[in-house]
């Protein structure tokens, strides 16, 4: 895989967020690169640093987040652009489906309207008419009729919101789309249609997409790459049947432990004893090691680099490329 | 909507049939009674008192008193003011106008002063003009108006001579047509000014803490994200959202416009409601402040109703629910 068909490639991205007591180091050192076509799955913990990575890619966050590192979409880079470049970039190249999607619309606006207006952004000369058979047929996708076009955000349940959300990102055949959490408030059926879709159209429409989850069969059922990220750090990232099959990193082993298994067998599930570490504290060791049941001494010491096994993957871990 | 404004139309009635029963007993059950005023200080004549007080009515049992003046507001009189002998509705259609002159001018300069600087301080929190907007409307907050109108008479009549210190028309020159409106205009400036410079520091703060709220709302990011302009999230909808609170404000502030201001009125000697209360209080003219207070309480039952309809119509939430 050349270096020209990388869509998005992030090195050593660091994002921290500045608050009065320190910095909350939300993402340390994030390397990843993901070619076009492709399906990235991030999986972590609640407050691993996920939803900042989103954000910070399309340049999102708070005026107290700060970021360093490089992220290049293509030949932009995301982080030193012109805001003209980084407007035309929003939405028509990359779009989000947000986590909190049910509040992501105005209350006192129609949702038709919110759409119009956001199609209006890059085609200005679109009308109504046009914007609803776009819409019309991309709610088509999520089973929605289009009736929600004219009804108010508190007219629709969280899943109805969720959904909208989704065609809503697809509005202008973006090249990469960032679902986070897409189909968490989604019964089983509805994100099962969803995920179908997505994966539809990956292959039909070329659509790269990056699914952050907190569920491992979601990442396992519908993406080719999967990231695993513990406080801030991406601990192994690597193909779906290599990383979710044969873990190297025993953050990932753990993870995989506390899901039911994917084959159906039944076992008894384990979780990780002991809880994320404090993000504004510098660690002088791996971030996982308190936690790590095979930590051994150099883990207390130093965080380890991320290191390439040859196989695809990289895994950050002491234990990676030294004796095992 | 319909059977909504029905049952808001029945309990706004209500409200104002009890108000006015019970201002018809607390102004009633108070010290003192028009006619011992009307008699005077000096030895009033017992037997003059007692043919007025039987004259007005006021020599019957209170409920028979209450009863009477109803009757006579069901064929559409407001009665006779005792002191000025003539008819309520005449005196308060005088003054109405006047101090709508005034109220209404100052209500709708401070909503749109008010909420401009709430805006204009929001754009950048913490910034030198937020600090200094944000010290200046303290300052006018903590001002009693009669106060504020007394120093801007101090600079603006007695040191700089630019306006007249009082009064509605100069009494002096017979004005008519255009140079009429101007003088009276002259004669608007402080008592409007006063009553607005007290009214902005209300509407600046919940401007300010509406739109701090507003402003980190979920939909900003995603119509950021979207890459839609700043400027235009702001106008459309950050302001739609933040707007409601304001609404809710101005609108109380309405239902009270006709009452007047009676310190700013007596301050610039403004021939307003706020002083025909003020007199009549002091006169107890029973029948002139049973009819201010009556035209006031339907005003606000009637503005109340009219508040829930805008914000219906500007907050869909509440309009389906
Ligand atoms: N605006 C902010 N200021 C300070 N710290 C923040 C801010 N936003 C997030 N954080 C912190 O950054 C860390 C990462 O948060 P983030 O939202 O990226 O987690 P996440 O992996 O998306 O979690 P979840 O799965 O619950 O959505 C958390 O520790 C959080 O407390
Ligand atoms: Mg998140």
């Amino acid at each position: 895989m050349g270096e020209k068909q990388n869509l998005l490639s992030l090195e050593d991205v660091c994002i921290g967020y500045e608050t009065p007591t320190g910095t909350v180091r939300a993402v340390v050192n994030a390397t990843l690169s993901l070619s076009a076509g492709d399906t990235l799955g991030i999986v972590g913990e609640s407050g691993s640093g996920k939803s900042t990575l989103a954000h910070g890619i399309l340049r999102l966050l708070p005026k107290t987040a700060v970021v360093t590192g490089r992220m290049m979409f293509q030949d932009v880079d995301l982080l030193r652009c012109d805001a003209k470049t980084l407007k035309d970039l929003r939405w028509k190249d990359i779009a989000v489906v947000f986590q909190k999607s049910m509040n992501s619309l105005s209350p006192v606006h129609k949702v038709g309207e919110q759409i119009v207006d956001i199609y209006r952004v890059h085609v200005p000369q679109a009308t109504k008419e046009e914007v609803y058979d776009r819409m019309r047929h991309l709610l088509s996708v999520v089973n929605l009729p289009d009736r929600v076009l004219d009804l108010y955000p508190h007219q629709l349940s969280g899943g109805m919101l969720q959904r909208i959300s989704i065609s809503l990102s697809l509005i202008h055949q973006p090249k990469l789309v960032i679902f986070d959490e897409a189909t968490t408030a989604l019964d089983v059926v509805t994100q099962g249609q969803v995920l179908s879709e997505i994966r539809r159209l990956q292959s039909e429409m070329h659509v790269t997409s990056i699914l952050i989850t907190h569920d491992v069969s979601v990442v396992a059922e519908t993406c080719r790459r999967v990231a695993v990220m513990y406080a801030g750090h991406l601990m192994e990232v690597g193909p779906v049947d290599q990383v979710l099959v044969s873990p190297r990193h025993p953050y990932t082993q753990g993870l995989l432990a506390s899901f039911p298994s994917l084959s159906g067998a039944r076992r008894r599930l384990r979780g990780i004893p002991g809880t994320l570490p404090d993000l504004k504290a510098e660690p002088k060791g791996c971030v996982f090691a308190p936690r790590c049941p095979k930590a051994f001494d150099r883990c207390h010491e130093s965080m380890p680099p991320a290191v390439d096994t040859g196989t695809g993957c990289t895994v950050k871990c002491h234990l990676e490329g030294s004796e095992r | 909507m319909g059977r909504y404004l029905g049952k808001r139309s029945l309990t706004g009635l209500l409200t104002v049939i009890v108000v006015l029963v019970l201002n018809f007993f607390l102004i009633h059950l108070a010290p003192g009674d028009p006619i011992t005023i009307l008699a005077g200080m000096d030895n009033p004549s017992q037997e003059l008192i007692d043919i007025t007080k039987a004259k007005y009515g006021l020599d019957k049992p209170i409920y028979v008193q209450l009863w009477t003046y109803i009757k006579t507001l069901l064929k559409g009189d407001l009665g006779h003011s005792i002191i000025q002998a003539r008819p309520v509705s005449q005196l308060i259609m005088e003054r109405l106008g006047n101090t709508l002159l005034l109220t209404l001018t100052s209500a709708v300069l401070a909503l749109v002063i008010g909420t401009a600087l709430g805006i204009a301080a929001s754009r950048k929190p913490g910034s030198a003009l937020d600090n200094v907007l944000s010290l200046i409307a303290y300052v006018l907050y903590s001002m009693p108006g009669f106060w504020l109108g007394l120093m801007l008479i101090l600079l603006f009549s007695s040191t700089l001579r630019l306006f007249p210190t009082s009064g509605m028309v100069d009494a002096r020159a017979s004005y008519t047509g255009i140079a009429y409106v101007l003088d009276v205009l002259k004669h608007m400036v402080l008592p409007v000014g006063t009553l607005t410079l007290i009214g902005i520091p209300g509407y600046f703060r919940i401007t300010k803490a509406s739109l701090a709220q507003v402003l980190k709302d979920d939909y900003n990011t995603l119509f950021l994200a979207a890459g839609m302009d700043e400027k235009k999230i702001f106008r459309k909808y950050c302001f739609r959202n933040a707007i409601l609170p304001t609404i809710t404000t101005f609108g109380m502030r309405l239902a009270y416009v006709i009452a007047g201001s009676a310190t700013v009125e007596i301050v610039f000697a403004w021939p307003g409601m706020g002083r025909l209360v003020m007199s009549a209080i002091n006169t107890r003219d029973y029948p002139l402040l049973m009819g201010v207070y009556l035209v006031t309480s339907v005003s606000v039952a009637v503005w109340m109703i009219l508040v829930d309809i805008f914000y219906a119509i500007a907050d869909p939430r509440i309009r389906y629910s």
